[in-house]
Order: structure tokens, then sequence, then C-alpha cells
């Protein structure tokens, strides 16, 4: 049986009003609504230019690989428990959603969304799709395994399987070791 | 200009977005997040940089609009919130022209960009300038061809839309992008700082 231990995330925020930014533990975060997420996503989804739907999961996977990397080096963090909850506050803390890593290994993972910032924001803005949409939490799963087990970035594969833009209960997503 | 920059800047750099129990961010009639520059940036670039030269137009089109949408319904639950009312709406005298120097006021506090109104003609033309915005840390070493704020020229855009494109829709079907904006300037290119031209869309 594994042992659940409960780790809240640190957060230093800072406003430098030389350059008038802000700073979530160190880095320069900015605000931004659903309209802007949902049409970044609906550009991957429909970019006839390009694979906008890898490419915008392969930011989101190296955007939060450095961050929750960086998080768990910076504050001694080496417990997979741990890690895995700091990951899912800090999900939260950004707005993205209410995450639930229902099991986890170095070989793959299931993860679960009740509350999404894309699903519910794309369906307040359009309504409800038949589509997966949230290529950002894909990406951001990918990067958090990868730093929970010290894994190199690319290491994971994800696929959402159910979506709450769906009509889904929840949002599932299965993650397999490359 | 009525609006007292430093006042609106000190009083609206303090609010902080705080997530629920659900995770997420519901303010100003939409839902929100924080996250790291970096992630848009990361996107935007790669976008841009990886279409081909006859799809980069429409592909910064792309980023354009979905910043002026954002700016658009995020700029009018910002200027009818009661934050705004606290700190902003005391101090307007002139409707349209104030409630702009405020946004844009509210737009550097929140590290948008840090950036005010250099001309103004009622209803037809605003010109932005701004001295630092994190749309320019993409380029560390050198100076890009183009310039690359396009979130901020979304919502130069948005806000004169707010300001004189009529009556606020929710839908977005009107009042929206009824102006344009064009960068001129841009940190990212080496200039001293990011210059935004907004009119009134053609046709």
């Amino acid at each position: 049986m594994p042992v659940i231990q409960e780790t809240e995330l640190r957060l230093e925020r800072r406003f430098d009003p030389r350059p008038c930014r802000h700073f979530l533990n160190g880095e320069v975060y900015v605000l931004h609504c659903h309209h802007y997420a949902t049409l970044y996503s609906q550009l991957a989804d429909d970019c006839g230019m390009l694979d906008g739907r890898k490419l915008l999961a392969e930011v989101a996977e190296d955007t939060f690989f450095d961050e929750l990397g960086n998080y768990y080096d910076k504050h001694g963090v080496t417990d997979t428990a741990d890690r895995i909850a700091l990951a899912e506050q800090y999900y939260a803390v950004t707005g993205l959603g209410q995450m639930h890593v229902r099991c986890a290994g170095p070989a793959g993972a299931e993860v679960e969304l009740s509350h999404s910032h894309v699903d519910e924001g794309w369906i307040k803005k359009w309504g409800q799709r038949d589509k997966p949409v949230n290529f950002i939490t894909q990406g951001y799963i990918a990067g958090a395994l990868a730093a929970i087990f010290g894994r190199p970035r690319r290491s994971y594969v994800v696929v959402e399987t159910e979506s709450l833009v769906k009509g889904d209960e929840r949002s599932r997503f299965q993650a397999v070791s490359m | 200009m009525a609006i007292n920059r430093g006042e609106v800047i000190g009083a609206m750099s303090k609010v902080q977005a705080i997530g629920n129990a659900e995770g997420l961010i519901p303010a100003y009639n939409v839902f929100v997040t924080q996250l790291p520059g970096k992630f848009w940036n990361g996107f935007a670039e790669r976008l841009t940089r990886s279409v081909d030269q006859d799809s980069l137009e429409a592909a910064e089109w792309l980023l354009v609009n979905a910043a002026q949408e954002c700016g658009y319904h995020t700029g009018y639950g910002i200027i009818t919130s009661d934050e705004w009312k606290a700190v902003v709406a005391p101090q307007i005298q002139n409707q349209a022209e104030d409630t702009l120097h405020g946004a844009f006021a509210v737009f550097t506090a929140w590290g948008w960009a840090k950036s005010e109104i250099v001309e103004l003609v009622a209803g037809e033309k605003m010109v932005v300038r701004a001295y630092d915005y994190y749309e320019s840390d993409g380029v560390t070493y050198g100076q890009a061809s183009r310039p690359s704020a396009y979130m901020i020229r979304g919502v130069c855009a948005a806000f004169m839309d707010l300001a004189y494109g009529g009556e606020y829709d929710p839908t977005g079907q009107t009042g929206l992008r009824t102006f344009q904006c064009q960068q001129t300037k841009g940190i990212e290119c080496g200039d001293e700082y990011g210059e935004f031209v907004v009119t009134r869309t053609a046709g």
C-alpha cells in the first residue's frame, strides 16, 4: 500500500515595479483568460500549416517540466508521492483545474481532471464538442511525469480518453513511457 | 488625463489571482490562468518560426485575434469590476479617454506590458508605447527581423473596441474587431520600446 504524504506548494509572489512584472517562484507569470487559452487551443487544433496540437502540447511539456523540475530540485523533493501532490497543487494554483493522479509509475500513469480551465472555458465560449481539446494538459502531464520520475522530456506519450468538453463526467488521460 | 497612473498601478498590482477549491480562477466574468510567460511566448515563437512564409501573416493574425477576443471580454470584465470601481472609476472625467488610460494602467499593473497611451484621437486612432513586455523575452541575443508582440497588438485593438466600438457584445458578433493594431517598433527588434498603432478597421 503506497504511503500518501501531503506536501504544501510554497509560493513566493513578487511584483517588480521597475519593469512592472509579476514573479511566481522567480519566474515571470502572466494572467490570461479562457478566451485566450481556448483560442490558442482552437488554433492548435485547426492549424493546417503544421501539427499544432503536438506543438502546443510540447510547449506545455517543456514549460512545466522546467517549472516542476526546478521546484523539486530547489526544495529537495525526492519522494514520488510528494512530487505528485505538488504537481497536482501547481496545476490548481495556475488555474488550470483540479487534477488527480490515480496511479503512476515510471512506465505510465492514469490522470483525471474533475475541473479544467480549457474544457470548461471551451464550453463557456462555444459549448460542447465531440473531440478532446486539452492539448495543454496532455503536455503538462508528460512534463510532470518526466520531472517526477527523473526522465528526459518526450519520455511519455499522453492520450486523452475521456473529456469534460465532450460531456464526460471527468477528463481522463493515459500516459505511457516511450 | 485625469487618471493617476502611479496610484492605479500601485493599487491594482496588489490584486492576486487565487484558485478556488476546483482549481479554477473565476474573475471578471471569465476563467483566468496564471502561467509562465515563456509558455505563451513558446507557442507563438514556435508557431511563427515553423510555418512557411506564405502562412506567416495568417498565423500572426490568429495570435493577435486570440488576444483581441481575450482583451475585449476580459477588458470589459475589468472595467466593470469592483476593483475598477474602487480605484479607477472615481478618477474618470472623460469616459472613453480616461477609461482607456485607466485600462493601460491596469494592463501595466498586471504585468502584461509596461505601457501607456502617447497619442489618442478620439474614436479614430491610438498610439501606445510599451517599455517592457514579456513578449520580447523570446529574443535574448540580437534583433528579430519582425516584431512579435501579438498579445499587445490584440489587446490594444480590443481596448479601442471597448471605448469606441459600440455597446459591449458578450457574443463578440458586434463591437469586436472594429479596430486593428499594427506594431511599428519592438524591443525584440532592437528598438527602445514597442510601439502600437491602432486604427479603425477598413470597411
